[in-house]
């Protein structure tokens, strides 16, 4: 029972974008639509199996997660243990406060003519825009999560004999938890379009040099591929990753009540 | 009481006056540092200029004219591209709200367009727009209506339902429910989803000056790239900071306070 409902939820989501398909299918060839302008679904698909079968869109899709991948990892090995340093002492983490502020509204894409002029072109100076984009932000978000941890609750572990160690591990880390989570989320948010502007700039491999380097031959097919792959993969990274993340630890970690 | 205690204890009085201060001291250590680390001479001169450097481009920018231009250019596209977020956005959201039937059909697609990416549509619509206004107010305006319709959206799904009945007994008509129930219930969430979309919107249009600009602060920075000035980047990188900084937190933090208190109807 639970099953079928399931099957009919997915259903429905999937149906909007049939009929969008079938649109798109008919009505292309209708108008007799310039393939510079917009490509036909039946070119795009031949791109895909294309690109597949010479390794090429693989290739992309991969150096494009690399890149995520590795400037998120770097970020959060600094930004957690940053934050939580800061936010234990109100008088540090109200003094610095807007500082973060301030470099978390530049995340990502201001950071890329700076990049490119520090590290060159290529992986460098992405993984440094990445990196940038999710540490400013996820710090900005711990050291509130570890400030709003009520006051009390530190106390009173503090007079049931907590060390530092279980102090941290077991009331600032998960106190912290939720907003840290959210903290990731948003930041890969800026984090990915920040990717694809700079893999527009900067590289020679990477969903958003596939995407520039279309345009110069006004190959319209490659650039829609390209934009459906980074819907596709953004989509899944936020719903299969992310999203359970925060709802986990806003649920479990129930220090804070679920919105 | 230690001498740096008494300091403290003074710079928190002073903030509690006047609170604009508390966001701007924290950046004095910052610049200090900044300085000695350039005065130090660690760095190459030429990747890391000091802040006297970027204090002197920027009076000469000011002064040749270019950078109140290039400032005046990226707030119109900005300001266009948020009035055309906003103008279609609150009536979609109003509508997949109210309507199941265009929530379905609606909201899967919202989820995927949203997950494009603005960025991503640059190279097509260089190829039908050219590069000019049409483009980056496209990129905006497809920035800032997602976050607007998701949050209106959940504004108008929030409220609860007993408002419409008592409004619907009371014999309001659809109109008037929509006027006087549904958007101030949805408004404080508008507000945020607006707020949140403009910031989007903002990073939107430095990578489109960048990208495919002729001015803008965006390419104010990608210019100097292209030129190898360092100085002009940091302060291209500066004035965004400061402009979005001012944005959000005397205007659009203020707006959300104040229609979250007002508009009582969402508890907090």
């Amino acid at each position: 029972m639970r099953f079928r409902h399931r099957l009919f939820a997915a259903l429905a989501f999937i149906a909007p974008f049939a009929v969008l398909f079938v649109l798109w299918a008919v009505l292309i060839p209708y108008f007799d639509v310039n393939p510079r302008l917009f490509p036909h679904l039946t070119a795009v698909i031949q791109a895909a199996v294309e690109g597949i079968q010479d390794g090429s869109l693989i290739g992309h899709i991969g150096a494009s997660l690399v890149r995520v991948l590795v400037g998120t990892a770097l970020a959060l090995l600094a930004a957690i243990p940053l934050g939580i340093a800061m936010g234990v002492s109100p008088v540090v983490s109200s003094f610095l406060t807007p500082l973060f502020r301030f470099f978390s509204v530049l995340a990502g894409i201001a950071w890329i003519p700076i990049a490119t002029l520090w590290f060159g072109y290529g992986f460098g100076a992405i993984t440094f825009v990445i990196f940038n984009a999710v540490f400013f932000i996820v710090t900005y978000n711990t050291l509130l999560g570890v400030s709003t941890i009520p006051l009390q609750v530190r106390n009173a572990a503090a007079s049931l004999g907590a060390g530092r160690w279980s102090m941290l591990t077991e009331v600032l880390l998960p106190g912290a938890l939720p907003n840290i989570v959210t903290g990731i989320r948003t930041g890969l948010g800026f984090a990915w379009r920040g990717l694809i502007a700079a893999e527009m700039i900067a590289t020679n491999a990477g969903l958003g040099y596939m995407l520039f380097v279309a345009r110069d031959f006004y190959r319209t097919e490659v650039i829609v591929l390209g934009m459906i792959v980074i819907g596709v993969l953004w989509l899944l990274l936020d719903r299969l990753v992310l999203a359970p993340l925060e709802r986990a630890t806003i649920v479990r970690w129930g220090m804070v009540q679920p919105a | 009481m230690t001498p740096l205690q008494r300091a403290w204890g003074a710079y928190v009085r002073l903030t509690a006056r006047w609170p604009a201060i508390a966001s701007i001291i924290p950046f004095v250590p910052l610049i200090v540092l900044w300085w000695a680390v350039v005065e130090l001479g660690v760095f190459p001169r030429v990747f890391l200029p000091g802040p006297a450097d970027v204090a002197r481009s920027f009076a000469d920018l000011v002064y040749k004219g270019i950078l109140p231009e290039y400032l005046q250019d990226s707030v119109v596209r900005l300001g266009v591209g948020a009035f055309w977020g906003i103008a279609l956005g609150i009536p979609l959201g109003i509508l997949i709200g109210i309507s199941q039937r265009a929530h379905t059909v609606l909201w899967p697609l919202l989820l995927f367009f949203q997950a494009i990416g603005d960025i991503a549509w640059l190279p097509i619509l260089v190829i039908w727009f050219g590069y000019g206004l049409v483009t980056m107010t496209f990129v905006i305006v497809y920035t800032v209506i997602f976050p607007v319709v998701l949050n209106t959206v959940l504004g108008v799904r929030s409220i609860p339902i007993a408002m419409h009945r008592a409004a619907l007994s009371l014999g309001a008509s659809r109109a008037r429910i929509l006027w006087e129930v549904v958007l101030p219930g949805a408004l404080p969430n508008i507000v945020t989803g607006l707020r949140n979309g403009l910031g989007y919107g903002w990073r939107a249009l430095i990578a489109a000056e960048i990208i495919v600009g002729t001015s803008g602060i965006g390419f104010l920075m990608f210019d100097a790239r292209r030129a190898g000035s360092v100085v002009e980047i940091l302060l291209g990188m500066i004035i965004l900071g400061i402009l979005w900084y001012i944005v959000d937190s005397w205007i659009l933090a203020p707006i959300e306070r104040a229609t979250g208190q007002r508009w009582g109807l969402v508890t907090r």
